[in-house]
């Protein structure tokens, strides 16, 4: 009986050892297959970054002021304004005779409050 | 014999041919163990710096000038390659080059060859996919300029290396490159890769602020390309600057090249633009009022035997406003006469003529000044309106600025967010006043009426100067540098604009050349911004 529990112990702990170094060989294969997918991401992330970049140069190639001038001239048929056919507004609509009356008197109640708190 | 002694014996022959395996693993594990070790690392390990994109340099608003994006250059072992036509079939649509092309790459001594650079991400995952043989990628940084040729002359380029060559790229190459972080990475029998970072963490350049404004230096340049192929110039230079702070707005040139800037790297001579020297020093130092007259000689002086200066234009009595505006060899000489050697010297280095003006970019010239003892009476006279001397660009473009700040001299700066560095004050706000008043004077009855706006006070100056021919050490007669510069709006100036034209044909005075380019910018520029008139313009509002 002694003898059975004995050998049933010893049993139990050559089974824990195996299990013990298969989970250490486990891990260290887990560990190298996380380092392979790793990689993998980060040339992804790398590519995703090309990309971005290409992107973000292509907005501003076609953002750029030689871009907008050729197509507004070759294809919308535009010009540059001449500099008299330009009237600059004043700020604030109060002064501009030809602003709205509501946008005239609101500027005009906002001007009062302001000086009102500055006192 | 017992059973147990039998299942001994038994056991230890089974277990006895691992014997020499079990010794043979010993010595290689622990006797060898260091030396097996070192080979493995140096075959398995390896060690490289991060491939750190290069900083982006912006413009004033924060607009992309330049960028790097990750590339991969594609080099091809051909080792275990059997049939070199098939592979170059197969990687050439993958690679989107001729295979004839990739066949002649292939065609050298060499095992490892280059194929292509500047792979993109589709590319990239295209020919790993592919999982050709001998083929081998390497992470590469590319060099985009969204604007194309926009203010190359200024941004400068980039080797093969990403290492700066020329330009703002050179002179800020090590911030641009930041600090990589230092790779240690495990390469496996079948080329696959692990990383492992074992350096301090990598700083990433900060992006590059630059004064230039993108719109401005668009401006600049596409006036500045129609006035050299109006007048069939050699070339040309436009400087936009802001003379409150010493910003460099705009710096065009043609022809375009990204290796110099001629702005800050060429000299020439300027001409009558110079005269604001002479009329400066004049006025400061009150040596002459606003009402004395001089003798223009009508049209020709002798000012010393056999040396003689002519006007382009015959005067008899003219002030000093006169001889600006009708630009005056003859009476800015006397001018100059009464100043002095030493004066003129003096108000020469103190508008910053003769030293650099340490503005961040290379190359820069001091230009060519004479020194004290070298003014003689003949060469005062020729220096006054700006002959016998080399100046750059940027310093004409400097001088005009502190006279329009109201007499302060600042360094240009080429960076945005850079505290305005105040360098000395040359002049006095009130000879400012008088000669930013006379400026006008030559925009409105002047050589400088090209350069009128309506509406919007213009201060400026016209120059014309004879180039030297190389062949002969002479002046030519047939090759000018014709220029202007001026600022606006007179009243609270916004703007120091330089026009310089290099040989223009047929018409060559600054007057007829470079007054107009400066206008038609200008007028570009006050739209663009929306600038109001001068006070003293009534324009009706929109009806």
């Amino acid at each position: 009986m002694i003898e059975k529990k004995n050998q049933a112990r010893r049993a139990l702990k050559v089974a824990a050892a195996l299990l013990f170094v298969t989970a250490m060989v486990w891990q260290h294969i887990q560990a190298i297959r996380l380092g392979y997918q790793l990689d993998k991401s980060r040339q992804h992330l790398l590519t995703l970054r090309c990309s971005y970049g290409m992107l973000q140069g292509d907005i501003e190639t076609l953002l750029s002021p030689a871009n907008l001038s050729l197509q507004a001239r070759s294809r919308l048929g535009m010009s540059l304004g001449s500099l008299d056919s330009l009237r600059v507004l004043a700020k604030d609509p109060a002064e501009n005779p030809c602003s709205g009356i509501f946008q005239r008197l609101l500027s005009r109640a906002r001007r009062t409050w302001n000086a009102s708190l500055d006192v | 014999m017992d059973l147990q002694a039998r299942l001994a014996v038994a056991s230890g022959i089974c277990l006895l041919p691992l014997a020499p395996l079990a010794a043979r693993l010993a010595h290689l594990q622990v006797l060898e163990h260091r030396q097996l070790q070192s080979r493995v690392e140096g075959e398995v390990l390896h060690a490289a710096h991060e491939a750190l994109g290069r900083g982006e340099i912006l413009d004033r608003r924060g607009r992309l000038l330049a960028q790097s994006v990750p590339a991969w250059s594609c080099f091809l072992d051909k080792t275990p390659i059997k049939d070199a036509r098939a592979a170059a079939e197969r990687l050439s649509p993958l690679l989107a080059m001729p295979a004839s092309e990739i066949r002649r790459r292939m065609d050298t001594a060499a095992r490892v060859v280059r194929i292509k650079d500047g792979l993109d991400g589709a590319q990239f995952s295209a020919v790993t996919e592919s999982k050709l043989p001998g083929v081998n990628l390497i992470l590469t940084q590319k060099r985009l300029y969204p604007n194309q040729e926009l203010a190359r002359n200024v941004l400068g380029i980039v080797g093969a290396q990403e290492h700066g060559l020329s330009g703002l790229e050179l002179v800020f190459d090590e911030r641009l490159r930041g600090k990589p972080r230092l790779l240690a990475y495990l390469r496996d029998g079948s080329g696959r890769v692990i990383q492992n970072a074992s350096g301090p963490a990598a700083q990433r350049p900060e992006p590059l602020r630059l004064s230039i404004n993108r719109d401005i230096q668009f401006h600049a340049e596409e006036v500045l390309r129609e006035a050299t192929a109006q007048f069939k110039a050699k070339g040309g230079m436009i400087i936009v600057e802001e003379p409150a702070t010493g910003a460099l707005l705009a710096m065009a040139a043609t022809p375009p090249t990204h290796l110099k800037n001629p702005m800050v790297q060429d000299t020439y001579e300027p001409g009558s633009t110079f005269k604001l020297v002479t009329a400066a020093a004049a006025l400061e130092e009150s040596v002459v009022s606003l009402e004395d007259p001089f003798f223009c000689e009508n049209g020709t002086y002798e000012v010393s035997p056999g040396v003689f200066i002519h006007d382009h234009e015959p005067s008899a009595n003219l002030n000093l406003q006169g001889i600006l505006e009708h630009s005056s060899n003859i009476g800015i000489a006397k001018v100059a006469e009464k100043v002095g050697t030493k004066r003129f010297y003096r108000y020469t280095r103190a508008f910053g003529f003769g030293l650099k003006t340490g503005v961040t970019l290379p190359g820069e010239t001091a230009g060519q000044m004479k020194s004290l003892p070298e003014l003689t009476k003949v060469v005062l006279a020729a220096s006054s309106y700006g002959y016998g001397l080399g100046v750059s660009a940027l310093q004409v473009a400097d001088a005009y600025s502190a006279l329009a700040n109201g007499g302060t001299l600042y360094e240009p700066t080429i960076l945005d967010g850079k505290r305005p560095v105040r360098v000395r004050r040359v002049i006095s706000e009130k000879t400012a006043q008088t000669l930013t008043r006379m400026l006008e004077g030559v925009v409105e009855h002047g050589t400088g009426a090209s350069a009128r706006i309506p509406g919007w006070r213009v201060a400026g100056k016209t120059g014309t100067a004879r180039k030297v021919d190389p062949r002969t050490g002479e002046y030519s007669n047939s090759a000018y540098m014709a220029s202007f510069v001026g600022f606006l709006p007179a009243s609270r100036p916004r703007w120091t604009i330089l026009v310089v034209m290099d040989e223009p044909k047929g018409q060559y005075y600054g007057a007829q050349v470079s007054a107009p380019v400066f206008a038609k910018l200008a007028r570009r520029l006050l739209a663009m911004e929306a600038v109001p008139p001068d006070a003293d313009t009534n324009l009706a509002a929109v009806p």
